[in-house]
């Protein structure tokens, strides 16, 4: 910052007007974010049952090392990883492909990205219910007869919710479908952002198509693209609510996610401590990927 | 490929596509408007998207069975003060953070960072305890309060004001104004697209909220609309048709908020997503 | 615009909240909670708190529905709260974990001896724990076999009259198989595969009590070790496992399996019996579960009410509960949801469960101990969670030793971590 040499009365003045005006958001984020969080950690390392007469005990890392004894926690961290890596993959090409097909003036295009956006206003809740009834088993699913029809006739009906190989893969086309609109809309914004005299110049050069988006949008969309997978990655961690309506984790733990095991532990059997010990887990994991991810980001930034 | 054989064939394979996507919707739009009973057994071709024998029963049951406006109004109650609040407190932060230089600022902008990862279910239960020991259950503002500082908006807010040019607020400074003048005669007025987006984040993500009304609300007066779809979808044989027009009814009030701020949600989207 | 509207929608929401401010009589209303059920159920809920009012001046009932998605964390978080009503209706076998965490007050002293006395065998059984009766229920649920009687006459194969000459584990297989060969997809039992949650406990652990196993050693609640995944439990669940592997079982996400005829047996509770015998008519049978050795046994227990620790008034408390118990008040509950009415006077009064009754099956059942109460253990959360876990595994084609090996070291870790759920009277 240039300006800045010494601090001045006036500046003093104006430092406290910046505390006032951040204090209201960082004071809600300490009493409900921060100040719970910690409490989650500290109850991780304890005996705590909800609503138990029992004393509240100290056990230490006892919570922690449970979890990594169960294989079902270990599953659903391999559950999130998996997710993680082809959703966020797969979602955001096919976003990149939409929002490059609709980024053209052309007449009814808006209707059409309206069209690909409206999955997203959906809650969770209701796409997983809608979702359930499209992977019904049986040729009357209507999944299973779509896949009859485009294959003329030589799909056999699965029943996807429950088939080890099929229940993952039928949450994961069910978050793309809900989530790849939301992408769209960003990379759309960014696609517009990009100043059309790179083209022209582009043009010029006689670049062709496929060049052009190689050597001038997607450098372009760098930054928008970063965006775009670190919030999808943290969303693909949070996995729950798909999986709690769709699959209650099964068949075999084939669906479990961290979180589905958090709040299973927390509030089906009351076993808060380790429901708690769980999401710590959980932030380390997210923490870990999202400074990662900063870190490739920073050094393509550097060699570029 | 000759630019006229070209576009009929583009609008096709769009039409097709989009088709696709939007099949779940079509199917759950036709649910709504046809008997429970046939929701299903028409699943398996065409006619799943056939709303046959056009009639609002659904749609009126779910009236009868809830009280519909009740929640709804509870929800847009809920949901306004949350974004609405929740614009100034985190623009205001964001604006702290972008352009003032105050002692501490580097350290808690990191740890606003880090606060950004942790999803509400992991801390729902100490956050359960420390409200009800408030006796703040089942009440509006246990609903609203903890959400309105978020750590998401504030970076949103703050990418997009360090990308805004300074010549404005300079101009503002040397005519004497402070800081919180400067904001909102300057850059609220400038930054309307910003404002657009964090609203329609905000509203997306707070209207389907079911875990958090579920443990710290019990009477009907302050549930919001998630809740009511619990009456509909937990007593087997379950109404499909019901549950789609609950559904279709639901979505409705975010749909027209979205159109509403379309435009400037996508201007907003350009000038803070790219900046990662 | 926005401004209106939302000066508008705060006049109209305080407008609403004030309102109850007016009704403030000089009585202290009765806060109750109940599950918000089906629309006729709540119907007749609301008539008979609205004659309770009206019929005396002293005690002003306030009823709250809560819906029944997650009854119980909703029930667990008031607790933490404080902020449990006076008088809480649960599902039964909620009941011994509430007793544990100190939010219910024993009702042997508050109830009438011969209200007591009146109740069926089966609500008093769900009902006691540590020697003091805690819950009592207006009903009870029957559980049993639907069946298509045209489909089974078909196969020239035995039909049971009563629970006590029930179908053999092996002659149940054949009258699948006999079915299965009527039957285009060879699906011909619904097991309610569609239901979630408590559903698999309630209906399907009587099996491993009808072959002699259980989910958890009854003599003293401290293990299931050896019982849950002991031979009687794994032959039990084998045979359950079986259904599906021959694939006789359907996956009915619509729940219309048995009455669009694709199935002929289905295993459901009294609450199905308006819809299928509008269909079925007279074709329509019920059956007792399937006898694996030790005779046969069912699901029972349902919603039940009882008296907290919040309540200042037990007398008014009581009052409202013996009300409700009143034969009158117990037919209309039970006339609008199909349930089995909860005093003996009511069952020979009921058309449906009466000596003559088409559901005579299920009061029976109930009076004459062919029904198992689920575990009476404040440790139940953790069973019931254990033991669904289990039936998705078998369902699934998972190893059933492996899944009840599982569940047992799940329970038993949680009683181990709860030191064997004590009972801490001196809360008292």
């Amino acid at each position: 910052m240039t300006m800045l040499t010494k601090s001045t009365p006036n500046q003093k003045r104006r430092g406290l007007t910046a505390v006032f005006m951040s204090a209201p958001a960082l004071l809600g984020l300490l009493l409900f974010v921060a100040v719970p969080f910690l409490l989650a950690v500290a109850l991780g390392f304890t005996n705590l049952r909800l609503g138990s007469p029992l004393p509240l005990e100290w056990l230490g890392f006892e919570q922690y090392r449970r979890i990594f004894a169960d294989p079902s926690f270990s599953r659903a961290l391999l559950n999130n990883l998996l997710f993680a890596f082809t959703v966020v993959p797969l979602q955001t090409v096919l976003a990149l492909l939409l929002a490059l097909l609709l980024n053209r003036s052309l007449g009814g295009i808006a209707f059409f990205r309206t069209l690909f956006f409206m999955p997203v206003v959906f809650p969770l809740s209701l796409v997983a219910v809608v979702w359930v009834l499209i992977f019904a088993p049986g040729p009357n699913g209507m999944m299973n007869s779509f896949l009859e029809l485009v294959s003329f006739g030589a799909w056999t009906p699965r029943d996807f919710l429950h088939d080890p190989q099929l229940a993952l893969p039928a949450i994961m086309l069910t978050s793309i479908w809900q989530g790849t609109g939301f992408q769209m809309v960003i990379i759309l914004a960014g696609l517009q952002a990009i100043p059309a005299e790179l083209y022209e110049a582009a043009a010029i050069d006689g670049a062709r198509r496929w060049r052009q988006f190689w050597h001038v949008t997607l450098p372009q969309l760098r930054n928008t693209l970063i965006f775009v997978v670190l919030v999808t990655t943290i969303l693909a961690f949070r996995l729950f609510d798909q999986v709690q309506i769709m699959t209650q984790g099964g068949p075999h733990d084939a669906t479990t996610t961290v979180m589905f095991e958090a709040v299973q532990a927390a509030f089906a059997r009351q076993q808060v401590a380790r429901g708690a010990a769980m999401t710590v887990v959980l932030f380390l994991v997210v923490l870990l990927i999202s400074w990662l991810q900063r870190r490739v980001a920073r050094q393509e930034r550097e060699v570029l | 490929m000759s630019r006229s054989a070209g576009v009929p064939l583009f609008y096709l394979s769009l039409l097709l596509l989009g088709l696709l996507f939007i099949s779940p919707i079509g199917f759950m739009l036709a649910g709504s408007l046809k008997p429970d009973a046939r929701v299903l057994v028409e699943a398996g071709d065409w006619r799943v998207f056939w709303p046959a024998g056009l009639s609002l029963d659904n749609y009126l049951d779910v009236f009868a069975r809830v009280d519909f406006v009740r929640y709804l109004l509870n929800s847009l109650f809920i949901n306004g003060m949350i974004v609405g609040v929740g614009l100034l407190v985190n623009s205001l932060a964001g604006y702290a953070f972008a352009r003032l230089q105050w002692r501490g600022r580097e350290l808690l902008f990191g740890l606003v960072l880090a606060v950004m990862i942790i999803p509400l279910e992991a801390i729902a239960v100490p956050l359960f305890y420390m409200v009800s020991l408030a006796g703040w259950r089942d009440t509006y503002l246990v609903q609203i309060l903890p959400f309105i500082a978020n750590a998401f908006s504030i970076y949103l807010f703050y990418t997009y004001f360090i990308g805004m040019p300074r010549e404005l607020e300079e101009a503002a400074r040397i005519d004497g104004a402070g800081p919180l003048r400067t904001f909102f005669t300057i850059i609220v007025p400038n930054a309307k697209p910003v404002f657009a987006s964090v609203a329609i984040l905000t509203f997306l993500t707070q209207w389907g909220a079911f875990l958090w009304p579920l443990m710290v609300t019990s009477s009907e007066a302050v549930r919001p609309l998630p809740l009511a779809i619990a009456t509909f979808h937990s007593l087997p044989p379950l109404q499909w048709g019901d549950i789609f027009a609950f559904g279709v009814m639901m979505v409705a009030p975010i749909l027209v908020v979205f159109l509403l701020f379309q435009r400037w949600f996508v201007r907003g989207v350009v000038a803070t997503g790219i900046k990662g | 615009m926005w401004r209106y509207l939302l000066s508008g929608l705060i006049a109209f929401l305080a407008a609403c909240s004030e309102q109850p401010a007016e009704q403030k009589a000089t009585v202290s209303p009765l806060k109750v909670w109940a599950h918000a059920g089906q629309a006729a159920e709540r119907h007749v809920l609301e008539q008979q708190v609205a004659r309770f009012n009206a019929a005396q001046p002293d005690i002003m009932v306030e009823l709250t529905f809560i819906p029944e998605r997650s009854y119980n964390a909703q029930v667990q978080a008031a607790a933490v709260a404080g902020e449990l009503p006076d008088v809480l209706e649960f599902d039964g076998p909620f009941l011994y974990n509430y007793v544990w965490q100190g939010h219910l007050v024993p009702m042997g002293e508050l109830l009438s001896a011969q209200t007591q006395d009146e109740l069926l065998p089966s609500i008093t059984k769900q009902g006691r724990y540590l020697g003091n009766l805690y819950g009592v229920g207006t009903f009870d649920s029957g559980l049993g076999l639907y069946a298509r009687r045209s489909a089974l006459e078909v196969t020239g194969l035995r039909i049971p009259t009563g629970p006590e000459d029930a179908w053999s584990g092996s002659e149940f297989v054949a009258v699948l198989e006999a079915i299965a060969q009527h039957d285009p997809d060879g699906m011909v039992l619904d097991l309610k595969l569609n239901y979630t949650g408590e559903w698999f406990t309630y209906a399907f652990s009587p099996l491993l009590q009808s072959a002699g196993g259980d989910l958890i050693d009854r003599s003293d609640y401290q293990s299931a070790a050896d019982v849950l995944n002991g031979p009687q439990s794994m032959a039990a669940m084998q045979a359950l496992q079986h259904w599906f592997t021959g694939g006789y079982v359907d996956p009915n996400v619509d729940d219309v399996a048995f009455v669009s005829g694709r199935v002929a047996l289905s295993w459901a509770g009294h609450w199905e019996y308006p819809r299928y015998a509008e269909v079925l008519v007279d074709d329509l049978a019920l059956l007792p579960l399937p006898d694996l050795g030790q005779g046969s046994r069912t699901g029972q227990g349902s919603w039940v009410w009882g008296v907290t620790d919040r309540c200042q008034d037990q007398q008014a408390a009581a009052r409202f509960l013996e009300f409700l118990l009143q034969p009158e008040e117990v037919l209309a509950m039970a006339a609008a949801n199909g349930a089995v009415p909860a005093t003996s006077r009511a069952i020979e009064r009921s058309p449906l469960y009466g000596a003559k009754g088409p559901l005579r099956l299920f009061s029976q059942q109930l009076q004459s101990g062919f029904s198992v109460p689920r575990p009476q253990t404040p440790a139940y959360p953790v069973i019931t969670s254990a033991f669904q876990q289990v039936f998705a595994d078998i369902r699934n084609a998972g190893d059933v030793q492996a899944a009840l090996d599982k569940a047992v070291a799940v329970i038993d870790q949680d009683i181990r971590d709860n030191k064997g759920y004590p009972q801490h009277t001196e809360r008292w």
